[in-house]
């Protein structure tokens, strides 16, 4: 069988290609260069500190939450993680509010194959576009915090948005004015008046999986550490014993 | 937490993506192999005679992207807005990629088929019969002159260019289900670069295992020709030797994946123990390694038994079987490690969907045979 290709000149269209190559190369170097300082120069970015000495369990949060945004049973946009530690009578009880990070390197956004899930340039916060979601449930997955659920009424992924609505209104995310120990405190990161960046200068603060540097905007004061992510010391131990 | 802590209130996470995903990276591994394996093949005999076989292994992939698209739009919440997956392009995405590969492996797969089909389709057309005018549809009413070894050589170089794309973007199409699976970073089952080359075990394992049951059954349900029948035999006997070697090279890449999750930290091991004693320990030691390795490996050992027609197709359902358990065992069992608290996460069996699967396997198989009775599959003699 004759072979065609013999026919073409290979030096020719290996430079081609090279130079195709490098070129789509630079093209993602320099929108990948963008994303990031798009993320960067955001004018505000939104973010809470959480300081979990203050937090009693109380559940308010959860609750206040459910009602302002109308979440379905059985799914939480924000809620408690309680343990206990030691034996009697040393004991004491820990509380880790939960909510979505909003991270600034968002897997979820990332990995969204419509791009439903956005972020707001002018501050930072991640949303879900209902109209676009397709409902693959990629990002639930994706979210390394668990944050997400695929909402059973909207067929959507779902998941917090620091109550945006209330915040463009000038006011605080529901769980934030629900607070009974006053734990969360919410507002612009890149406002070095803001109370909240003012409770950051003043507390060392922890983020959760930091690891993954996924980079989230809420931050904790004197979280358990057993707590802040997977316990998978107490399931391997129950799989060896 | 130690032992002298509990946990009071927590919030579980149900698995978000079931067997439909999993069915879904299977088959789209099953297409991508089956190609792979039969284009590859074509390289090395480079006969006449292999021509039936590279049909099959062009035309039964395309059959099986053309449906597979079904298990994941039955899974879409919104399955109505599949279609804005093509024009709301996120580029960071793998998925997003993986809409247009898949659509392209699926585009030249049609191609590729459609050229290697040409020939015979085109003295089909000038010969009396009841499917005339079909074949003069699909020629687009062309007629050329000589006789088909003429004509084969005369299409060549477009047969050849539609064969090197189609198994580009095959490869392609490996190569995106591994970073599909390993861009998660916070699932450490799957955040791991062996991903790409699992799936490429898979693809090998099962596309030469399927063309291998696939022609067997063909050859026992619809009528050919005793050279034809013989010829392929022979062939689909060297095939046992590549499925025997695509076993050993999916133990590797297995082994291998398993040393870096002991050094992947506590996840890592976790991660391990999944399969060897966890929720999925029965799932691996039973339908992957038994039936899905040692099985057919043992069955393929011997060049009698891989001439054993009955032995083959045995060995071929085997390592399909455990090709699928691998997938689901890596799918469902990523999502099984919890991400904020301590428990597994669970998955209820989901008989209905596992059943959807089989049946689009039964009907994937039941379009080739009806494609059989219609599209000149074997070589004519001219």
């Amino acid at each position: 069988m004759s072979n065609k290709g013999e026919a073409l000149d290979r030096r020719g269209f290996l430079r081609k290609l090279g130079v195709h190559v490098t070129a789509a190369g630079a093209g993602v170097l320099l929108l990948q260069s963008g994303r990031e300082s798009q993320a960067a120069t955001a004018v505000k970015k939104y973010g809470m500190v959480i300081d979990t000495n203050r937090c009693i369990g109380c559940h308010g949060c959860t609750i206040a939450c459910k009602s302002e945004n109308n979440v379905p049973d059985g799914f939480f946009r924000s809620w408690v993680k309680i343990g206990e530690k030691g034996k009697y009578p040393n004991v004491s009880t820990h509380f880790l509010p939960r909510l979505c990070n909003n991270c600034e390197d968002a897997p979820c956004l990332n990995l969204c194959p419509t791009g439903a899930t956005y972020r707001t340039q002018e501050d930072g916060v991640v949303h879900v576009n209902r109209e676009v979601c397709v409902g693959c449930r990629i990002c639930v997955v994706a979210c390394p915090y668990g944050a997400r659920f695929p909402n059973p009424i909207t067929h959507t992924a779902d998941k917090c948005d620091f109550c945006y609505h209330r915040i463009t209104q000038g006011l605080q995310p529901a769980c934030v004015d629900a607070c009974t120990g006053r734990a969360r405190i919410f507002g612009d990161l890149n406002d070095p008046d803001s109370e909240v960046s003012r409770y950051m200068q003043s507390h060392s603060t922890q983020r959760l999986r930091a690891d993954l540097d996924t980079r989230p905007k809420v931050h904790y004061v004197h979280a358990d550490e057993n707590l802040m992510g997977p316990d998978y010391h107490r399931l391997l131990a129950r799989r060896n014993s | 937490m130690n032992e002298a802590s509990q946990y009071i209130y927590w919030v579980s996470h149900d698995i978000a993506l079931g067997y439909m995903i999993a069915w879904y990276l299977w088959l789209i591994s099953l297409a991508e192999g089956t190609h792979i394996v039969a284009h590859m093949s074509w390289l090395y005999y480079r006969t006449e005679d292999y021509r039936p076989l590279e049909k099959v292994g062009s035309f039964q992939p395309f059959i099986i992207l053309a449906l597979v698209p079904l298990f994941l739009v039955i899974d879409l919440g919104h399955p109505e807005r599949f279609y804005t997956m093509f024009y709301h392009w996120h580029w960071t995405s793998p998925v997003a990629y993986g809409v247009y590969i898949i659509t392209l492996c699926m585009i030249t797969y049609a191609l590729h088929a459609y050229y290697l089909f040409r020939p015979e389709l085109l003295h089909r057309a000038g010969q009396p019969g009841g499917l005339q005018g079909l074949y003069r549809l699909l020629t687009f009413g062309a007629t050329e002159t000589g006789t088909l070894r003429e004509i084969r050589d005369r299409q060549d170089g477009r047969e050849r260019f539609w064969a090197g794309a189609s198994l580009f973007f095959s490869f392609m199409g490996l190569i995106y289900l591994g970073i599909l699976l390993s861009s998660f970073k916070g699932r450490v089952m799957w955040s791991s670069s062996v991903m790409v080359f699992i799936f490429f075990a898979f693809g090998a394992c099962s596309g030469s295992a399927f063309l291998i049951l696939l022609t067997h059954l063909k050859n026992a349900l619809v009528h050919t020709g005793a050279k034809a029948l013989a010829e392929q035999r022979r062939y689909l006997t060297e095939f046992g030797i590549l499925l025997k070697y695509a076993l050993v090279a999916q133990a590797g890449v297995f082994f291998i994946y398993f040393v870096l999750l002991q050094y992947t930290g506590i996840g890592g091991r976790l991660a391990g123990q999944v399969f060897f004693s966890g929720p999925r320990a029965f799932q691996f030691w039973f339908f992957q390694v038994a039936i899905g390795l040692v099985l057919p490996f043992v069955l393929m050992l011997y060049r009698s038994m891989r001439e054993n027609v009955l032995v083959s197709c045995l060995a071929a359902i085997a390592t399909l079987i455990g090709t699928l358990f691998g997938c689901v065992n890596i799918f469902i069992g990523g999502q099984m490690l919890p991400m904020t608290h301590f428990n597994w996460e669970v998955l209820e069996p989901e008989p209905g969907k596992m059943a959807f699967g089989v049946a689009l396997m039964v009907l994937m198989f039941v379009v080739f045979l009806a494609t059989y009775k219609v599209l000149p599959y074997e070589n004519i003699e001219s």
